[in-house]
């Protein structure tokens, strides 16, 4: 499939898909709750409301960089969807959520600059760990195009599992779930009014509303790629880690932003950061064999620290680089 | 099919109630009754909101804020009385801090009986308010269709409910220029206002057999004095306010010179009637905030 029909396909699919994973997230969660739950179409509905309620604006520029916010998330999507750089996807995502983050202080309401002011800080908590996860992939695959990270032989997930995990907490706060919904709720928690959406009514509301769902669906397509040499597996994972989100949603209880920033940190540095680290150590080894001496001493010790379901397709992996060299 | 009866999102304001009636709201969404299979959200932020929910009397403190609240929701949108208090201040009425039942401050559309109000009846009760937000809805999306078909009639004293109501609606965004709630328009009790009609003209603008806008005009000597122009929310910015004029002056055959007064703050007011070919001849501060300008214009 070239990559334009994948792109359209992202284009036309996605708010539905992503409108349905919203009507199934509140279903999951009222049921959770051991309540009955909206109908599934509910975002439908609410997104068609918003569209015939008036506008209220504080300042009218501020609707038009929601435009842009829900333009670059579409854009985001379809670099994505189209097998671009990876890099370049997390350029558009964080430029996405700055357009964002501007509407928010253009309103100059109190509870839409505390909203405004934590989703920086939530940025720069998930920043870095999106950032290792594209250098993670690029260490298994070589590559930082999705397009050939998509099409690898090998299963990422068995290689990168401390970078999943990294991942999967960051997803968290993109999600804007619980324990990290701090920048805006979609539940009763009121103490910031609505945060970062506390201004925008009507139409914007809407538009950002849709911007969440092709944001859901970009974000669980990139789950995917942790599984997409087995494209069912990974299709099923990434709904299993869309319904773990709301479970720990239902579960946690919201964490301060000082604990919530320093504990991604942390998770990055070690889940992310130590898994790239054995990664390297790992591929450092198939260079030496042209000093077999070198070579001699250092395999047995590696086999011995390394557990073996993490080393194997490593191992595969770096024999491929060695036959290419 | 808008989508407003499927997703009724919810304001909630406790204006001075006892927090019996609070708790039964909040038990709507509790397991039992859950009110979110009906697409209803507790957002707690007006800006979001289309049904608004108060309960308990109201006092000189939540005046304020349930103005504030209603201002700061967008079109179309309800209020729904919860309680005996929020319907009319209940064993609280003639209390010395206490103005009445909520609608005393802002229209109401639907009244929740009950001390206190039964979860069941608060359902029911946002329930009634669908059906009159999708009223409203259909009211706001006629407006342009409409504005043209627009009657221009005499009132007479039997169109003083429906007049006094619409002062009261539209008095909000004037209440809201001048930041003052005690102005006339909204202070008016219906008695005076029918005795109005013994001294004064009222004409009334008329769509559909509703009342969407009055002006009121008296005579003294050879002076017509213009004033009360209202105009309902939604047909606001269609001219209407200038017909309204216009017309009120055609009911004063005799007088050869029109007055009428607006506040300074009131920038709408004083180019509706600027374009009706009113001149300012003269001031008066009234508070530091508002000035009275006074217009006047000649027949020609």
């Amino acid at each position: 499939m070239s990559s334009w029909i994948r792109i359209l396909i992202y284009l036309a699919a996605a708010p539905i898909v992503g409108g349905l994973l919203a009507g199934w997230d509140r279903r999951i969660s009222a049921r959770m709750q051991s309540r009955r739950g909206p109908p599934i179409r509910q975002p439908f509905y609410d997104v068609q409301k918003l569209w015939s309620k008036q506008n209220l604006v504080v300042r009218r520029s501020q609707n038009f960089y929601i435009v842009f916010f829900l333009l670059l998330v579409i854009f985001t999507g379809a670099l994505f969807f189209g097998g671009s750089d990876l890099l370049l996807v997390i350029f558009a995502l964080t430029l996405a959520a700055i357009f964002f983050v501007l509407g928010a202080y253009k309103a100059s309401s109190p509870y839409s600059f505390i909203g405004a002011e934590r989703e920086l800080i939530q940025m720069m908590a998930y920043e870095p760990m999106i950032l290792l996860t594209a250098i993670g992939m690029y260490m298994v695959t070589k590559s930082f195009a999705v397009n050939e990270i998509a099409s690898h032989s090998t299963l990422l997930v068995l290689t990168l599992p401390g970078i999943f995990l990294g991942f999967l907490y960051t997803l968290e706060i993109k999600f804007r779930k619980s324990p990290f919904d701090l920048s805006c709720s979609h539940h009763a928690h009121q103490e910031l009014v609505r945060g970062i959406t506390t201004e925008f009514s009507g139409r914007t509301l809407a538009l950002i509303e849709i911007a969440h769902w092709y944001e859901s669906v970009f974000l669980l397509g990139w789950v995917y790629l942790f599984f997409a040499s087995m494209p069912v597996l990974g299709v099923v994972m990434s709904l299993l880690v869309f319904v773990f989100v709301i479970l720990v949603d239902n579960v946690f209880a919201r964490l301060k932003w000082q604990t919530a920033i320093r504990s991604a940190w942390v998770v990055a540095a070690v889940l992310g950061f130590g898994n790239i680290l054995v990664l390297s150590l790992l591929s450092a080894k198939p260079a030496i064999p042209a000093a077999p001496a070198a070579g001699a001493v250092t395999k047995p010790a590696a086999s011995e620290t390394v557990p073996a379901g993490a080393a194997m397709p490593g191992w595969n992996n770096a024999k491929a680089i060695a036959r290419r060299n | 099919m808008s989508g407003f009866s499927k997703s009724p999102w919810i304001i909630h304001y406790d204006a001075s109630s006892c927090n019996g009636c609070d708790i039964e709201v909040l038990a709507c969404l509790t397991p039992i009754f859950d009110v979110e299979r009906l697409g209803v959200v507790n957002t707690g932020n007006p800006k979001h909101a289309d049904i608004f929910l108060v309960t308990g009397a109201v006092n000189e403190q939540s005046k304020d804020v349930i103005r504030n609240i209603y201002n700061e929701m967008p079109e179309p949108k309800v209020v729904v009385a919860v309680g005996t208090c929020a319907a009319s201040g209940g064993i609280f009425r003639e209390c010395y801090n206490i103005s009445g039942g909520v609608d005393s401050v802002i229209p109401v559309d639907v009244y929740v009986p009950g001390c206190a109000a039964r979860p069941e009846a608060i359902v029911d009760g946002v329930v009634q308010a669908l059906k009159v937000l999708e009223q409203k809805h259909q009211d706001m999306k006629a407006v342009p269709q409409n504005t043209d078909q627009t009657l221009y009639l005499r009132a007479e004293k039997s169109d003083a409910p429906e007049i006094l109501a619409l002062q009261k609606n539209a008095g909000q965004c004037e209440a809201e220029i001048y930041n003052d709630e005690n102005l006339p328009a909204l202070q008016q009790t219906l008695e005076e206002l029918q005795n109005d009609f013994d001294r004064a003209i009222y004409i009334k603008a008329v769509i559909n057999d509703k009342i969407i806008g009055s002006v009121r005009g008296q005579a003294h000597e050879d002076t017509a004095y213009v004033s009360g122009v209202v105009v309902h929310p939604y047909y606001q910015r269609h001219d209407i306010g200038r017909q309204l004029v216009e017309e009120i002056e055609k009911a004063f055959p005799n007088a050869k010179r029109f007055e009428a007064f607006t506040g300074r703050p009131n920038v709408r007011a004083l180019h509706l009637l600027g374009r009706a070919g009113y001149q300012e001849f003269t001031t008066e501060p009234f508070t530091p905030a508002i000035t009275w300008v006074y217009l006047q214009k000649e027949r020609q």
